[in-house]
Formats: C-alpha cells, sequence, structure tokens
C-alpha cells in the first residue's frame, strides 16, 4: 500500500503487502476500535506517555520496519532500540501486530508457532527434532508372562510420553486388569531427553560420550574425540568420559524381580539418602532408582513410610498394627509375599510396608465412617482399598506358581473377602514350597488371636459376610481340589483348620459386631421416643399458659366493661339532677 | 515493592506481573564459595526457607554449616524486603532505565532499555524470554539471569524513591512536603516523562542512538571467561 510517485509516463506501481483477511479493519491514517480496546493504555489519558498519536507511531514504524524485509521475521529486540518508552508496553503493541499478521505475516516461521512461543518448554531444539517413537504405543504396557523370570521391560516410549494408564496383561488366563487410576507415566518424556547428541557432529552418542566437564552442556561422541574434533577452543584434557553404555536407550530400564527387591529394602533402610540406596542396588544409578520408585504403583507410600519408619521405627508400627482391621485380609498379604520372596527378613519389611499402605488408607477411611456414613459406603472404600492391594498383589505375583496365579484370577472375578480366603488356602499350598511353614502358621495363630481380642474393628456389614462366608466355602473346595494334588495328607488337614479357625474367627466376629447392632438400634429408637415425649410435653405446656393468658384478659375485660357501664350511670345520673329536659343520648 | 491495587487481584499489589524478591547470595566458609542469585516468593511461609536451605546443601554437597548461613541470608534480605512493603506510592507512570551487564557461563550480555516501574503487568521473565528467543540464546541459564538482574535494578529503585520519601516526609512534616516529594521524586533515576514525550516529538528515536539501546550478546571462550572470573575474584575480595 505504498505510493509511488506517480510518473505519468510509467504505470502506477503498487507493492502489495499481504495481511489476513481478519485484519481488513486496518488503516494507516486511522485508528480501528479494535486497536482501541486491546490497547487500552493509549486511549485512556492516564499518562502523557501514552496517546493516541504515540500509539500510531509506534505501530506505523513497527510495520514500515517490518515491511522493508517482508520474508525475515522482525523480532521484538530489533525495533525496541528505536523506540522510545517501556519495553513491557512496547512489547505488548508487537504482540498485537502480530497476532493480527499486520507483522510478520509472511515471515518465515522459526519452527514453532507464535502461540507456542512463550510456552514453557521453549526448547526448540527439541521441537524441530523429528519425534520417533519406538517400542510399544503409550496406552499399552507389555508385561512379563506370569510363569517366565523375564525382567519387566519398560518400552521406548515416544517423546509424548504422558501415559494414559498402565494396562497389565495377567498372564495366561488374558484377563485384563484396569489400570490404577493413579497411575501415570511422567517420566516417559525424560525417557526421551537422555539420549545425548554430540556437539560437534550432531549424531547421537549412543555406547559412551564425552562430557566436557567445564561447561556441563556440552559433549561429544567417541568418534569425535577420537578424531579430535574438540569444537572450538576446548582441548583434550578438559573432556571427561561418561559411559553410558548400552542403557543409553532404556536407561537402565530392565529391572529385574532381584533389583526390585533390593531397591525397596534399601529404600526401607535408608529412605531419602539416594546415594545410598543406589549403592545397594549395584546395576542401577541413582537416577534409575528414583524413577523406578516412582513407577511402582505404591512406591510414593513407600518413600512416605519408609520416612516414618526411620523416625519412629517401632512406636508407630504398632498402634497402627492395632488401629487397623484384624480381618484376615490384611495378614494375609502379609504371608503371601512372604511366599513369594523366599527370605523372611525383607519380606517382613515389605509387608509392613504393605500394611502400612493399607492403614493409610483405611485411616482415610475411617474418618468417613466417624461422619456417620452408611455401612455402604464402607464397604465401597473397603473395596477401592482393596482393589488397589489386588493390583499390588498381582504385580508381585507375576512369577509365582499356578495356584497363586489362580488367587489373582479369581480376586478379579469375585469379591475382596473372597479373595482373603482364597489367597489363605493358596498360602498353604505354597507351604510345600517354603521353607519355614511352621513359622508361618504360627504367626497365624497369633494374627488370628488378636483379631478375636479386638472386637471393634471395621465393620463388615454383616450380611455381606454371611453371603461371601457361603462363597468362600465354595471356592474353598474349588482351590482346594486345585491344590491338593500336590499337597501331602498332613497339609490338607492343615488347610482344613486353618480355613475352619478363620471362618470361625471371621463368624464370631460378625456375630459380636451385630450385637453391638442391635443394641445401638435399641438405644437410638428409645431416644427417639424420648424426644417426641418431650416435644409433645412442651406443646402442652405452651398451650396451657395461652390458656392462662387468655382468662386473665377476659378478667380485665369484664372489669373494664363494669367501669364504663358505672360511669355512664354516673353521667346520667347528673344529667337528671341537673335537670336538664332535653337531653339527647 | 507494594504499590496500589492490580485491576484483576484483591491480593497486595506489585510491580510486576509477580510479587518476587531478588535474593542473592555469596557466602564463605571453609575455604567454600558459595554464590548464587535467584527470585524468591514471599508470600512462601518462612518454613520454606529452612527447607530450601536444607535442599540445595543436599543438592551442591556443601558442608552443613552452609544451612545456617544460607537460611539466615534469605531471611534478612525477605525482612528487608517487607520492610518496604505497604509503602503507599503513587500511581503515575515511572519510567527508569535498565542497563545490562552481565556475564552467565559464556555469554555477556550488555543492554539498555526503559521499564516502567509502575506498569503492574511488566513480566521481567517474559521479557527475558523473549530476549533469548530473539537473540537466539541456547543456554538456559541466560533467561533467569536476566530476569534477575532487571528485578534487582527496579528493586533497588524502588527502595531508593522509597527511602527518599521517607527522608523528605520527614524533614517536611505536612502535606504539602509529601506532594513536593511527590513531585520531585523524579529524582535522577526517572526520566522526565515531559521532555520525552513532548507533543511535538517524536516517539522514534534518531537513528544514530539506536546503538546505544541495541543489546549486545558475546559468546566468550575459555580463557576469556577465566580472566574474568579471576578479575571480578580480585574486585570482590
Amino acid at each position: 500500500m505504498e505510493m509511488p510517485q506517480y510518473d505519468p509516463n510509467t504505470k502506477p506501481e503498487f507493492e502489495l503487502y499481504t495481511i489476513p483477511s481478519h485484519s481488513s479493519w486496518f488503516r494507516w491514517d486511522d485508528i480501528h476500535e479494535t486497536e482501541r480496546t486491546a490497547l487500552k493504555e493509549f486511549f485512556d489519558g492516564s499518562s502523557i506517555s501514552r496517546t493516541p498519536k504515540i500509539y500510531k507511531e509506534y505501530r506505523d514504524f513497527m510495520i514500515n520496519k517490518y515491511r522493508e524485509e517482508p520474508s525475515r521475521r522482525l523480532t521484538f529486540t530489533q525495533v525496541r532500540k528505536s523506540l522510545v518508552g517501556d519495553v513491557s508496553l512496547l512489547h505488548k503493541v508487537f504482540r498485537f501486530l502480530d497476532e493480527w499478521g499486520l507483522i510478520n505475516f509472511g515471515a518465515v516461521s522459526r519452527g514453532d508457532d507464535s502461540d507456542n512461543r512463550d510456552s514453557s518448554l521453549g526448547d526448540t531444539e527439541l521441537k524441530n527434532q523429528v519425534k520417533i517413537e519406538e517400542g510399544a504405543p503409550n496406552g499399552v504396557r507389555v508385561v512379563a508372562l506370569p510363569n517366565s523370570l523375564k525382567p519387566i521391560s519398560v518400552p521406548n516410549s515416544g517423546a509424548d510420553g504422558s501415559g494414559n494408564g498402565k494396562v497389565a496383561v495377567a498372564g495366561e488366563t488374558g484377563v485384563k486388569l484396569p489400570p490404577l487410576a493413579s497411575y501415570s507415566d511422567v517420566f516417559g518424556d525424560l525417557v526421551k531427553l537422555k539420549g545425548f547428541k554430540c556437539g560437534s557432529c550432531g549424531e547421537q552418542c549412543n555406547s559412551g560420550c564425552y562430557e566436557y566437564s567445564k561447561q556441563g552442556s556440552f559433549v561429544i561422541c567417541e568418534k569425535c574425540f577420537k578424531n579430535g574434533n574438540y569444537g572450538e577452543d576446548k582441548s583434550k584434557d578438559d573432556f571427561r568420559f561418561s559411559d553410558l553404555g548400552g542403557n543409553s536407550l532404556t536407561h537402565g530400564a530392565t529391572w529385574t524381580e532381584a533389583e526390585t527387591l533390593l531397591l525397596l529394602e534399601s529404600v526401607m533402610r535408608h529412605g531419602d539418602n539416594w546415594e545410598l540406596v543406589a549403592q545397594n542396588v549395584p546395576t542401577k544409578s541413582k537416577l534409575d532408582c528414583i524413577s523406578k520408585l516412582i513407577e511402582l504403583p505404591f512406591g510414593e507410600f513407600m518413600m512416605g513410610s519408609a520416612h516414618e519408619m526411620n523416625s519412629c521405627p517401632t512406636g508407630s508400627l504398632n498402634s497402627l498394627k492395632e488401629g487397623q482391621s484384624a480381618s484376615s485380609e490384611n495378614q494375609n498379604d502379609v504371608k503371601m509375599e512372604d511366599q513369594v520372596h523366599d527370605q523372611m527378613n525383607e519380606s517382613k519389611q515389605n509387608g509392613d510396608a504393605a500394611t502400612e499402605e493399607p492403614p493409610a488408607k483405611r485411616k482415610r477411611i475411617a474418618p468417613l465412617s466417624d461422619g456417620g456414613s452408611t455401612l455402604i459406603k464402607q464397604v465401597g472404600g473397603l473395596d477401592s482399598v482393596l482393589d488397589n492391594l489386588e493390583h499390588y498383589q498381582t504385580f508381585l505375583l507375576m512369577d509365582c506358581s499356578d495356584a497363586s496365579f489362580e488367587v489373582a484370577h479369581i480376586s478379579t472375578m469375585v469379591g475382596p473377602h473372597v479373595t482373603a480366603a482364597a489367597a489363605e488356602a493358596a498360602v498353604a499350598a505354597l507351604c510345600n514350597e517354603s521353607s519355614c511353614p511352621r513359622e508361618i502358621f504360627d504367626g497365624d495363630e497369633d494374627y488370628l488371636a488378636n483379631g478375636l481380642s479386638s472386637p471393634t474393628m471395621v465393620s463388615d456389614p454383616e450380611r455381606a459376610l454371611q453371603v461371601d462366608a457361603s462363597k468362600m466355602e465354595e471356592n474353598q473346595s474349588e482351590t482346594q481340589d486345585a491344590s491338593s494334588e500336590k499337597n501331602d495328607v498332613p497339609l490338607n488337614l492343615r488347610i482344613r483348620t486353618a480355613t475352619a479357625t478363620a471362618l470361625g474367627a471371621a463368624a464370631a466376629n460378625a456375630k459380636l459386631l451385630a450385637d453391638q447392632e442391635d443394641r445401638e438400634i435399641e438405644h437410638l429408637v428409645a431416644i427417639i421416643i424420648e424426644t417426641q415425649m418431650k416435644k409433645l410435653h412442651s406443646k402442652i405446656n405452651y398451650f396451657d399458659d395461652l390458656e392462662l393468658i387468655m382468662e386473665k384478659e377476659y378478667n380485665e375485660m369484664m372489669q373494664l366493661k363494669e367501669c364504663l357501664v358505672e360511669e355512664r350511670i354516673d353521667v346520667l345520673e347528673r344529667a337528671l339532677k341537673t335537670g336538664v329536659s332535653k337531653w339527647r343520648s | 515493592m507494594k504499590l496500589p491495587a492490580t485491576s484483576s487481584s484483591k491480593a497486595p499489589v506489585k510491580p510486576t506481573a509477580d510479587n518476587l524478591v531478588p535474593i542473592r547470595l555469596d557466602i564463605e566458609t571453609e575455604g567454600q564459595r558459595y554464590k548464587d542469585a535467584f527470585t524468591w516468593n514471599p508470600s512462601d511461609p518462612d518454613s520454606e526457607v529452612v527447607v530450601f536451605a536444607k535442599r540445595t546443601v543436599r543438592d551442591l554437597k556443601l558442608p552443613p554449616q552452609f544451612i545456617t548461613q544460607i537460611a539466615q541470608s534469605i531471611q534478612t534480605q525477605l525482612t528487608e524486603f517487607r520492610s518496604y512493603e505497604g509503602q503507599d506510592m503513587y500511581t503515575a507512570e515511572k519510567i527508569v532505565p535498565i542497563k545490562l551487564d552481565l556475564r552467565v557461563n559464556h555469554t555477556l550480555i550488555k543492554d539498555h532499555f526503559l521499564w516502567d516501574l509502575n506498569n503492574y503487568e511488566s513480566d521481567p521473565e517474559e521479557f527475558a524470554r523473549t530476549f533469548c528467543n530473539d537473540m537466539g540464546i541456547e543456554d538456559p541459564e541466560v533467561g533467569p539471569a536476566v530476569a534477575f538482574a532487571i528485578r534487582e535494578q527496579l528493586y533497588e529503585i524502588a527502595i531508593q524513591s522509597v527511602a527518599s520519601a521517607r527522608e523528605i516526609k520527614i524533614s517536611k512534616k505536612g502535606r504539602r512536603g509529601a506532594e513536593h516529594a511527590i513531585s520531585s521524586k523524579g529524582g535522577g533515576n526517572a526520566l522526565d516523562l515531559m521532555k520525552l514525550f513532548r507533543y511535538n516529538s517524536s516517539v522514534v528515536r534518531k537513528r544514530k542512538e539506536w546503538y546505544v539501546y541495541e543489546p549486545i550478546v558475546d559468546i566468550l571462550s575459555n580463557e576469556e571467561v577465566d580472566a574474568l572470573e579471576a578479575r571480578e575474584d580480585r574486585n570482590t575480595r
């Protein structure tokens, strides 16, 4: 829209600048409403440095500056040096023009949209790279088959590693467990970022890289180092070798069971001290430990509980244990892990960690029940807790025997109480695999004794228990049949006695609770009746009072009436005395 | 740096989009020197200071004496900041010149521009981001350092004007004194708006002045960096 000099001999040439159609309101000579509203500061007369004239100057200068070279992208820094005024305000004007396409409309974009210019990531290098996604798509996680001893490997997720949740495939049965609601893979992005790019030749350094010790962000690959391409002004001695090994892409993500175990153990012992934890887990670096721990579904609880344990080891645990329900479910979880890991000490710790996790969750549920919620709600809360427990169980049961896998299978189909009972049976079934069945059994008795002696626990509805009890019996026979083939005769008896005791304990518990419920109901009904009576009484009293008042008022009225009558008689007398003849009453 | 309320929120006011305190630490103990500069949010509870100090010492593997010293230093700077809060300042515009002259790792930055102290929407971080993007600076430490430098200068200017206002109030003792203070508060720092934005003058600078306000970004080599560091150390000791 430039006006060339008018030469009558030549055709007038107009240079055309394109602006988007939504900016067609723009006029050189005028300031449009859009500008007035977007940049109010210039038009409200608040300061002498902000007037429409000044705004127009800024605007015209910026647009002209851009049009000197339309293909080049005009940056704010280039214009601000030429304009007098607050840079923030100038920036606002600049952004306004940019958004409306009045400048930089035809310019080469910088590789990212102008909308993303202020994005928090701001790493243009990443954005310009082509993202290649390797491995399985993000929604699906590949998990090792239950019977194999292969480590669980994390697939190399692409740059957008935002987890949709984990879908665990539970082995041969093909049962798909729903993902844990709280699980999300926040470290997927970091997987991509960790690959090093050589500073001089621009290739990926896979096997090993040389890190420039003075400025940490500069790395070159081995080849360049050998060839002497150190980059500008850097000498050989300044480089430090850091071997990424073959783990550069998988970044040590292949965690075997043993390593996971070691990790958990060392976290329990050392809590937050990652140096020691990394030392204990020999093949994994500090970062790997942390990321692995967080990836585990209960990992964060471990870190929290490790803290607790380190600070007040015995006291809190005991109180937690008393607080938690003695229902066999918890104890069975403990024992199940005992079986899984063939070492008693660390399994105990793990068991503690697991029991700390459900108490933590139960504590949250307890306030719910204190608030007087219904029994059903409590059951619902319990269910969710136990669902999570189930997932945890299945996670750890990966390489267990078939019997325990049936437990997992059953747990997905039937309610949690059944899981407990079935788990117990599996425990007994696995007795012959373990080296210390006796201890466990004795421990079993103790826990059950605890259960009987403390009746005030998290309440289960009586009805549900009864239904479950019948179901339990059915499944009991199933699992017993499944496992009985492997067992010796004495073990069979043990199973029977164990389950019988468990059932008995549960039944006794239930009866006690039911009695208590009854008494409570009676008590409440009595209270209700009392209050009703009181209400009626007070109403009667109120009416009595009203009656009294009414009577008094009536009496007063009668007196008044008499008075009036007397007065009238008086007046009449006087009138007669004075002999008023013509008198109109 | 508290000024009358912004239009949007009821929260206490800020001269910039976020009310952040620039904190500078330079602690030396047992032969180890810890230098750092960052911004702190004064609305964080004070207990966070100790937590931050502990974490920093742990991450950088400094000897534990640093914890108390760091915490103390941060606290004193915070209390100093808070003592200036709530000062009543006027709402008129105040444009001050900001000069950047800093070195971050291998990048040397020199710049000169104008900033409105009373523009509540101004954001040093955004300015720093645009600056780095436009100049193509890849070192991620430069942005925050630039923002910090801006904040520090704004802070000092604000303190100066508050301090001078106090003095004038004390000396004049009266409303007239306060008014006079306001009008002369421009002092040496703020530019005279009247002169700059006269009706018949242009806001576009003359070309020959452009170089003054142009940013200069230099990438230094190692030897230069070492030399500069040595000189800085000598200066500060």
